[in-house]
């Protein structure tokens, strides 16, 4: 019989295994367990031989390494040639094929799904697998019932519909997954795993794109998929100097980051890196606090998963207190700096 | 040199003419307008004109009416349009687009760049651009907001997660164009009259703007519209309202009101000094 995979790219950054990775091993594990496949983790990068351990132990039953100098950063068209010959040199494809839709994730997916000839579902925030009949008069060879097919569930429309997309008449049968929603298995050293090197061949036109300079300004409160607590200021701050208050709460907490509307972004108040939402980032921290957000729908898709919401706003009528664990009704700027006195004597004491 | 820009039109979601309550959007009544991202693959496109002397070509692919945004790009500077049309298309996913388009290129000329929105607000899944340079073998540049030209290079910057990044490639090339680079800018008197003088005369617009379908181009029908899909929108579901049992403060003293909250929240365990 031959093996059925789940295939997940797990990206690395200058050697170090980004958390999308573990997230699809986390969401591509059950979908493996329900179609009795094999997870499988592929890994670009150049001395990166030591992420294989990291990726058995958070899920995958194997692990491919492509090492090479040549694939130390991602560029497109190498990272395309290694993944398709990998992927055209076993007697099955992949049943399913996992990116994160990153901006990796997104420049590359594309390019291997219109090598491969398949379907992908862009920029997912759920996936199942299961059952589908069809039956079209306008295309009658797409008729029939399939099993075990990849449901790739995304929101659309800004956001308000959830649409399931299939494509179970050709396998690999290809998704990207939004960052920051699936949920990563704990580390277990216990885990088996088998690591196989994969052969790199490179075609002189693969290499015509150069990388001149890369340069990553992420400071530790902007980093808001890390963040144990998110502080989350909106339009309702009514100013740039706002964002000072809520940095001084985040402040209080030793692991956290500063988040924002799409319409502080807008109105300049705040780089767009802060930005939490359907355009921006998807966060799910411990504590998320929304000061002055109405809690658009467009806002709440990036953040809803959070463990806790607090809200703070001065209208009991906002949107945001349908979907928050516990809010203010107040001023936020009455509220916040009362907040920040208790949480700093809390602290000294 | 011969830019071409690609560009779709998608209907006005802020409008709410055509939006059906459960929030899908029937295409007949919707308004329609030019996907907001496209616009600043249009400037990008427009650049490579003032700069560097390009001709410009705009494509779109869809339904007669979508001919509307290949006046707007011409308002706006472009020199040409193709607009692809065809009944065999409807149910095109992007794997059947990106086919369809790239025929749709090698049919109106050999670009030494392609300009593309990153995503559209409809589809919005930002997979066209690179299927097309797939299908047609020429490298990408995804998220680009800014770039110049020099000696047959493209110099580029592109946006990455916590922040950018620098490439060199020799055209040609597909520029995926990221809505963080320059803003297109007015129509120009000249644009706006142009269009003026194409839509009273037939023959003029027939020079500048070809109407053409799959035949024309020699594309396989079998590899466009759902035939040529390998995915199906299955279903779509309203998102339900979660929660509804948000425990909320209100009417005490401030420094009560965030007492109660703190405690309740037990936010107290993660205080700590950064
Ligand atoms: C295609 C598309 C994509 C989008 N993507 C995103 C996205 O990624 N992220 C995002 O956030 N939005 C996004 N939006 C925008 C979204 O629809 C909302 O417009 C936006 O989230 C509103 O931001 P806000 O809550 O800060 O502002 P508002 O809706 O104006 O709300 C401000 C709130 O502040 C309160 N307030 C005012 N003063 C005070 C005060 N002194 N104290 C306490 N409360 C106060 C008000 O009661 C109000 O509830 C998108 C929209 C579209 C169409
Ligand atoms: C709710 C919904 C969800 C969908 N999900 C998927 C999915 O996950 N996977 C999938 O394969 N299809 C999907 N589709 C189908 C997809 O929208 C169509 O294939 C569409 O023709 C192109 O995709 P897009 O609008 O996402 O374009 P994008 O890939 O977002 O567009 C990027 C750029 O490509 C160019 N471009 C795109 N379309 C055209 C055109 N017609 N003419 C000229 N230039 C163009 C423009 O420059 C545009 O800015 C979905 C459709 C709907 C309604």
């Amino acid at each position: 019989m031959v093996q059925k995979r789940v295939l997940i790219f797990a990206e690395q950054v200058n050697g170090e295994l980004q958390p999308i990775g573990l997230e699809l091993l986390g969401s591509g594990r059950l979908l493996a367990d329900k179609l009795g496949a094999t997870l499988s983790a592929l890994v670009l990068g150049s001395n990166i031989a030591h992420l294989a351990s990291t990726l058995i132990g958070h899920g995958a039953d194997e692990v491919f390494v492509a090492d090479h100098p040549e694939l130390a950063q991602y560029r497109t068209l190498p990272y395309r040639r290694v993944m398709t010959d990998l992927i055209k040199s076993w007697p099955e494809p992949p049943h399913t094929i996992l990116l994160g839709s990153t901006t990796t994730g997104r420049d590359l997916a594309p390019r291997l799904a219109a090598h491969l000839e398949t379907g992908l579902t862009a920029d997912c925030t759920d996936l199942d697998i299961g059952p589908f009949e069809y039956s079209n008069s306008k295309d009658p060879s797409k008729s029939g019932l399939f099993r075990d097919c990849l449901y790739a569930i995304r929101p659309s429309f800004g956001e308000s519909l959830k649409a399931r997309i299939l494509g179970p008449w050709k396998n690999p049968q290809m998704a990207t997954v939004r960052p920051g929603v699936m949920v990563p298995l704990p580390w277990d050293g216990s885990r088996r795993g088998e690591v196989f090197q994969v052969p790199v061949q490179l075609d002189p036109s693969d290499l015509s794109l150069q990388i001149v300079e890369t340069v990553r300004n992420l400071s530790q409160t902007t980093d808001l998929t890390r963040a144990e607590v998110i502080v989350s200021g909106g339009y309702g701050l009514g100013s740039p100097e706002g964002f000072e208050l809520m940095q001084q709460l985040a402040a209080c907490f030793p692991n956290s980051a500063v988040g924002s509307s799409r319409k502080a972004v807008d109105s300049g108040w705040i780089p767009y890196a802060h930005q939490v939402g359907q355009t921006g980032k998807t966060v799910r921290p411990q504590i998320y606090i929304a000061c002055g957000i109405s809690g658009a729908i467009q806002h709440r898709v990036g953040m809803d998963k959070s463990r806790t919401i607090i809200a703070i706003n001065k209208d009991s009528s906002a949107p945001i207190f349908k979907f928050a664990h516990y809010g203010i009704v107040g001023d936020l700027y009455q509220v916040v700096p009362e907040m920040i006195r208790q949480l700093q004597q809390n602290q000294s004491q | 040199m011969e830019s071409f820009v690609l560009i779709k039109q998608v209907p006005d979601q802020s409008s709410k003419a055509g939006i059906n309550s459960d929030g899908t959007i029937d295409r007949a009544k919707a308004k329609r307008m030019l996907n907001p991202f496209d616009r600043y693959a249009l400037e990008a496109a427009l650049q490579t004109k003032r700069q560097h002397g390009a001709r410009v070509t705009a494509i779109t692919m869809g339904p007669p009416p979508a001919i509307e945004v290949l006046y707007e790009a011409i308002a706006h500077g472009v020199d040409r349009g193709f607009l692809m049309t065809d009944r065999r298309l409807a149910a095109s996913d992007t794997l059947a687009t990106a086919y369809t388009l790239a025929q749709t290129v090698r049919y109106a000329g050999s670009p030494d760049l392609i300009f593309c929105g990153l995503q559209t607000t409809d589809g919005d899944t930002a997979q066209v651009g690179p299927q097309l340079a797939e299908r047609l073998g020429i490298p990408q540049v995804t998220y680009c907001e800014a770039f110049e030209i020099r000696d047959g290079i493209l110099l580029a910057r592109r946006a990455i997660e916590g922040g950018s990044q620098t490439v060199t490639v020799p055209l040609p090339v597909l520029v995926t164009v990221a809505n963080s680079a320059q803003r297109l800018a007015y129509p120009t008197l000249r644009g706006a009259q142009r269009v003026q003088r194409l839509m009273r005369d037939e023959a003029a617009r027939a020079e500048v703007i070809q109407i053409i379908n799959l035949d024309d181009v020699g594309a396989d029908p079998e590899r466009c519209g759902l035939k040529g899909s390998p995915t199906i929108v299955a279903a779509t579901e309203k998102v339900g309202e979660i929660g509804g049992n948000c425990q909320i403060f209100q009417g005490q003293s401030v420094p009560s009101l965030v007492k109660s909250l703190t405690e309740a929240a037990s936010i107290s365990s993660y205080v700590g000094a950064r």
